[in-house]
């Protein structure tokens, strides 16, 4: 045979050999045996030298021919078998034009959520300044005069005897006074209290507190709305513990654990083991709360509550430093979109 | 408060296991914090006996003890001065843990082996002790572990954390009060026998108060030649796991009394006491006097004192003095039990700068009508543990005795308020538990103990109800409260949209507490006062902001010195300025907008420099949004804008805020070296404009005419003065004027500008005819010719 003849021979054989290959893997392996460095159509290539001059050229045109025809039809048959089909000059994956966009604060964004889960319980928002004054901030609120928040060691003090508010339960004295019952409030706001900044208290903080007084308000009634609250804040399976404890304006008062959601109560680093975590104050407002702001006592009864913003924060998305928050690294806030 | 568990269980008779002791008592509101092994720097300390003492060579502090572990012997390495052959001491074996992180192991000291240790009571955890080893009975057997000998095995050291309305918890007796309670048992007070001799103790001392209201009642006891010495181990084991540190026997007695009765004790050394009386009065301006602790302080008319007569022996209820304290040789003892005012204990220990175990019991709240029971228990302690003689009588000054308070409680109150159903008969057994007396049927009348202060209304007798009950078994009810309407304050809703609007077009938001550096508000607004904050936390934080642009300027540079150059922010805050009506410093609210470093570089939009337009574009958004119209900028020159761009903003012809380009120097004081624009505008003015019902326009019938306009004008004419021209000279089918391109350089003469203006004509009747629009369009070529000279440029 010759060599033309030995060269249309291999030509026609990779081609049905390639016709019949159904995967990348036997189109490389017909690839090697036909064109690779050692391959069949190469070998005769390689060889022309030794040809006698008046064959050398027919000969090398044949096979040059042979050996385009092999690798277009690889090619093709490569692309059709990696799903490619016809490709164009388009490019879908250069980066969609993504006009910049903000955020709003992780702050903003946990008062929002407290906000809209009380909203849908019926309280509505009551806000007060921020510069208060010994009466709302503590007298209305049953602290005895000489009771340790007073002192120039916890608050912060400004002119003409006002202070920073330590917390936002003072917007409850100044409702109480301008409304009657039935009233049922949440207070959202930022309060303040003299300590030094570090990765575990802030000078300032958020904290939301919560109010309903009307006639026949029980701590059963509390506790229900505590735990619609932190079914809806944390998780439908969420179990609380009241704690007795103690608050001026509140009595009984009571401090509420929530099982850890991180670990379900297992016991876990941020819950120090116990499974619980303390996520917020409550009680039932003290008659003489009630009293100061000229509501009979006797006739309406109310309950309490308040909790920190960035300590939930901390705790659901796990920061460590407090000071992130007040700090307002856009590394950090967009964190949070 | 730290309390020993067994001493709990000894009270009660109760069988509870420590985390069920520590649950129980957290759930009636002594919260229970740490539960710590009461041994747990004992394990693998065993008794060991002192066989032999041998010098090491070349060492002459240290020596080397063989001692016998019971089933070995050992030679350990000892440094104390105290050992002895034949001494009975604790050895710590190899892997004991001991109190400042000592752990045994194997070492070699002076080339001995050494895998033992002999230790101290500071070691054991024990005290502060630790120039020698702690020297154990000769009673005890070689071999035994030293937790089962000293009974610390199997006890705890319960801590617990008290509120501060809780005066009764702070004794063993108390807490097991509470206990007996929720068990429905009695508490095995200590009993004892006291003898006295027939001498009096009238006769050596007399008892004057003469501020009966700082100190209601004082009460003495003489207790002669008792025999100072080391307590025993069952009363140095409940001071140590009260965290107490033992001293020696009198000194313990006084302190074991009041961590087990809640009433504070004194012993003073009679013949050093300096009269036969004892006179309570109020302290002198800068009397001197000498606590026990060495200090030597100047005294105000604040403090209680104790004094014989003539000068002062102890700060009532805080310390006593150093001039009569007990010592070795102490021989006869004056014991005071007595009863002072909480506030003015306050005082007293806030005017001498420190707090005591006594003084914390005194200014919460003790019980005046305990301190016979306690004076007495703690003189027949004295009678047996020290050999003291004890003399007739108390000396007991108590001028007007203090009454149990009498409280009307009322069962179906009590179960209107908590939500409840407990039967009267069970609320009298909750208050007997309680050792309450009740009377009454319907309505009762509780008699509480002096012991509880804190209780003094019908709500902290409905309290006491709730927390033994337990709060875990009060319902939790489902009754909405209220209205079924609850509204959405439209300023909380306008701000939630604005936030939206601004997160949309590209601004971060940031939030700020308000405290400010009055240095660098000084930068700004030097014009506006300053809310200074009388005990700031420091010199940084010494007022509230009186404008938002200081806030945004500290932001902007935390991000840039954390190399995020480039930044649009917003915040919605609140100012503190002087205020309107007297009585409040006004709190508005602002919004302050800042742009810095470059616009977002993608493959297709390369980055400019956040400007100006950036600003006044996000206003524009709002502005749309909230259908405020247009903003209008008046130049105005503010110290701390460059002074080409610093201007005033209105709106409705109203001035709300200012925008401008920050000036470089002042940016340099706040640590920013780039570029920052920044507006800030009245937030209530924005709100008022806001709320407004849209009301619908119907949609155009007739199609709109559509005319461009090129001209060239000198630079310095504004942009808003063509439109202005325009919109009036086009007349009344003018339906909008737009600016669609801006254009200065080459083919431009310098000093001037090309401006292309479209306007869109329509008619609400009819198809406009060409022939009305070209003249519209005539008209204001005419007008802008005549009144800005431009030149209209071919299309
Ligand atoms: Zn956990």
């Amino acid at each position: 045979m010759s060599v033309l003849d030995e060269i249309t021979r291999l030509q026609n054989e990779a081609i049905e050999r390639i016709g019949k290959s159904d995967s990348l893997d036997s189109l490389q392996e017909i690839q090697n045996v036909y064109l690779g460095r050692k391959g069949l159509i190469t070998s005769i290539l390689k060889s022309l030298k030794d040809l006698p001059n008046d064959q050398r050229k027919e000969v090398g045109a044949s096979a040059n021919k042979a050996r385009v025809a092999v690798s277009n039809l690889l090619n093709e048959k490569k692309e059709s078998l990696s799903g490619g089909g016809e490709r164009s000059a388009f490019d879908p994956t250069l980066p969609g034009t993504q006009p910049q966009t903000g955020v709003v604060h992780i702050i903003t964004q946990v008062i929002e959520d407290i906000c809209n889960t009380f909203h849908g319980m019926g309280f509505e928002i009551a806000r007060g300044p921020n510069v208060e004054t010994d009466y709302y901030n503590f007298e209305a609120l049953n602290f005895p005069p000489d009771h340790p928040a007073r002192d120039m060691q916890d608050t912060m003090f400004v002119e003409h005897d006002r202070l920073l508010r330590t917390h936002t339960t003072p917007v409850q004295s100044r409702f109480l006074e301008t409304h009657k019952p039935p009233i049922k409030i949440i207070t959202p706001g930022i309060c303040f209290r003299n300590e030094a900044i570090s990765t575990r208290s802030h000078v300032a903080f958020h904290q939301v507190d919560g109010f309903v007084v009307d006639e026949g308000v029980t701590m059963a009634d509390m506790k229900g709305a505590i735990l619609a609250f932190c079914k809806a804040f944390f998780s439908d399976d969420v179990k609380l513990k009241f704690r007795p404890s103690y608050f001026p304006f509140t009595e009984p008062s009571a401090e509420v654990d929530i099982s850890c959601f991180l670990c379900e109560g297992k016991g876990c680093r941020v819950c120090k083991y116990a499974g619980w975590l303390e996520i917020l104050g409550c009680g039932m407002i003290d008659p003489n709360v009630l009293e100061k702001a000229g509501i009979d006592s006797e006739k309406y009864s109310g309950y309490a509550f308040g909790m920190g913003v960035e300590r939930p924060a901390m705790l659901k998305y796990k920061i460590n430093d407090i000071r992130l928050f007040f700090n307002n690294d856009n590394r950090f806030l967009r964190q949070f979109r | 408060m730290k309390i020993s568990y067994k001493w709990l269980i000894e009270l009660t008779g109760l069988d509870w296991n420590p985390e069920d002791l520590g649950d129980r008592l957290t759930l009636c509101g002594t919260a229970c914090e740490y539960i710590d092994p009461a041994d747990q720097y004992m394990h693998g300390v065993i008794v060991g006996e002192i066989l032999a003492i041998n010098k090491i060579e070349g060492a002459d502090k240290i020596r080397l003890a063989t001692v016998n572990l019971g089933d070995r012997q050992l030679d350990v390495v000892c440094g104390a001065p105290n050992i002895e052959v034949g001494l009975k001491v604790p050895v710590a074996t190899l892997g004991a843990k001991l109190d400042g992180g000592i752990v045994i192991k194997k070492a070699k000291i002076r080339g001995i082996d050494s895998e033992a240790m002999i230790c101290s009571e500071r070691e054991l955890g024990l005290s502060d002790e630790h120039a020698g080893i702690l020297v154990l009975d000769s009673s005890a057997t070689p071999g035994q572990e030293l937790a089962e000998l000293l009974d610390y095995k199997d006890d705890f050291m319960m801590t617990f954390e008290l509120t501060p309305n809780r005066p009764d918890s702070m004794s063993a007796v108390g807490i097991a009060r509470d206990m007996a309670a929720l068990a429905s048992v009695k508490v095995n007070k200590p009993t004892f026998e006291l003898t006295e001799s027939e001498e009096k103790a009238s006769d050596y001392i007399k008892v004057t108060i003469e501020d009966e209201v700082a100190c209601p009642r004082y009460a003495a006891r003489i207790i002669k030649n008792v025999k100072i010495a080391e307590s025993p181990y069952w009363l140095k084991k409940k001071l140590v796991l009260a965290g107490v540190r033992p001293i020696s026997n009198v000194v313990d007695i006084t302190n074991f009394v009041m961590l087990e009765l809640g009433q504070p004790l004194h012993a003073f050394d009679y013949d050093r006491f300096g009269s036969k009386e004892v006179v309570v009065r109020m302290g002198k301006e800068k009397e001197p006097f000498k606590s026990l602790d060495g200090a030597d302080h100047e005294l105000t008319s604040e403090v209680i004192m104790i004094t014989n007569g003539k000068t002062g022996v102890a700060a009532g209820g805080v310390m006593g003095g150093f001039d009569s304290e007990v010592e070795d040789g102490t021989t006869n003892i004056l014991l005071e039990a007595a009863y002072f005012n909480a506030s003015m204990i306050r005082k007293s220990r806030r005017q001498l700068g420190f707090v005591t175990e006594s003084s914390q019991r005194f200014e919460k709240g003790a019980d005046p009508n305990i301190i016979e029971y306690a004076i007495d228990y703690a003189a027949s302690l004295l009678q047996s543990l020290c050999g003291g003689e004890v003399l007739a009588g108390i000396v007991d000054c108590y001028p007007s005795v203090i009454e149990p308070l009498k409280i009307k409680f009322r069962p179906k109150r009590c179960n209107d308020i908590i939500g409840t159903e407990l039967t009267s008969d069970k609320m009298k057994q909750i208050f007997e538990d309680l050792e309450f007396t009740v009377t009454g049927d319907t309505d009762f009348e509780v008699t509480v103990p002096t012991f509880r202060p804190d209780i003094e209304r019908e709500i902290d007798l409905i309290e006491e109800i709730s927390r033994i009950i337990g709060f875990d078994n009060i319902p939790s009810s489902n009754t909405n409260i209220g209205s079924l309407y609850t509204p959405i304050h439209y300023e909380d809703k306008f701000k939630k949209e604005m936030r939206t609007v601004l997160t949309g077009v590209g601004f971060d938001e940031f939030i700020s507490h308000g405290l400010a550096d009055s240095k660098l508000a000084n930068l700004l607004h030097t014009d506006r006062p300053q809310l200074k904050i009388a005990n700031p936390i420091s010199e940084d934080l010494d007022i509230m902001r009186n404008c938002l642009m200081q806030t945004a300027m500290t932001v902007i540079h935390h991000n840039v010195s954390h190399r995020s150059l480039d930044l649009s922010i917003f915040e919605i805050g609140k100012t503190y300025l002087p205020p309107d009506d007297k009585d409040y410093w006004a709190e508005d609210e602002s919004l302050v907008l800042a742009v810095t470093g470059n616009t977002q570089h993608t493959w297709r939009d390369k980055p400019r420099p956040r400007d100006f337009y950036d600003i006044t574009g996000a206003m524009k958004a709002m502005a749309t949004h909230f259908g405020w119209g247009d903003f209008s900028f008046e130049a105005k020159q503010f110290s701390f804008f460059e002074k080409e761009i610093s201007f005033e903003i209105s709106l409705n012809n109203k001035v709300c805020g200012l925008i401008g380009k920050m000036n470089s120097k002042v940016s340099k004081k706040f640590g920013v070296k780039q570029d920052v624009f920044i507006a800030e505008l009245n937030l209530a003015y924005l709100l008022s404009l806001s709320n407004k019902l849209i009301a619908y326009q119907p949609l155009p019938i007739y199609p709109a005419a559509l005319r461009d306009l090129a001209m060239i004008v000198k630079e310095e004419v504004q942009a808003n003065e063509l439109l202005q021209q325009v919109k009036k000279s086009a007349g009344k089918y003018a339906e909008s004027v737009e600016i669609f391109d801006l254009y200065q350089g080459k083919q431009i003469e310098k000093g001037k500008k090309s401006i292309a203006i479209s306007i869109s004509y329509r008619s609400k009747e009819s198809s406009l005819e060409s022939a009305i629009v070209d003249a519209s369009q005539q008209k204001v070529v005419a007008d802008l010719v005549k009144k800005f000279n431009v030149e209209i440029r071919d299309k």
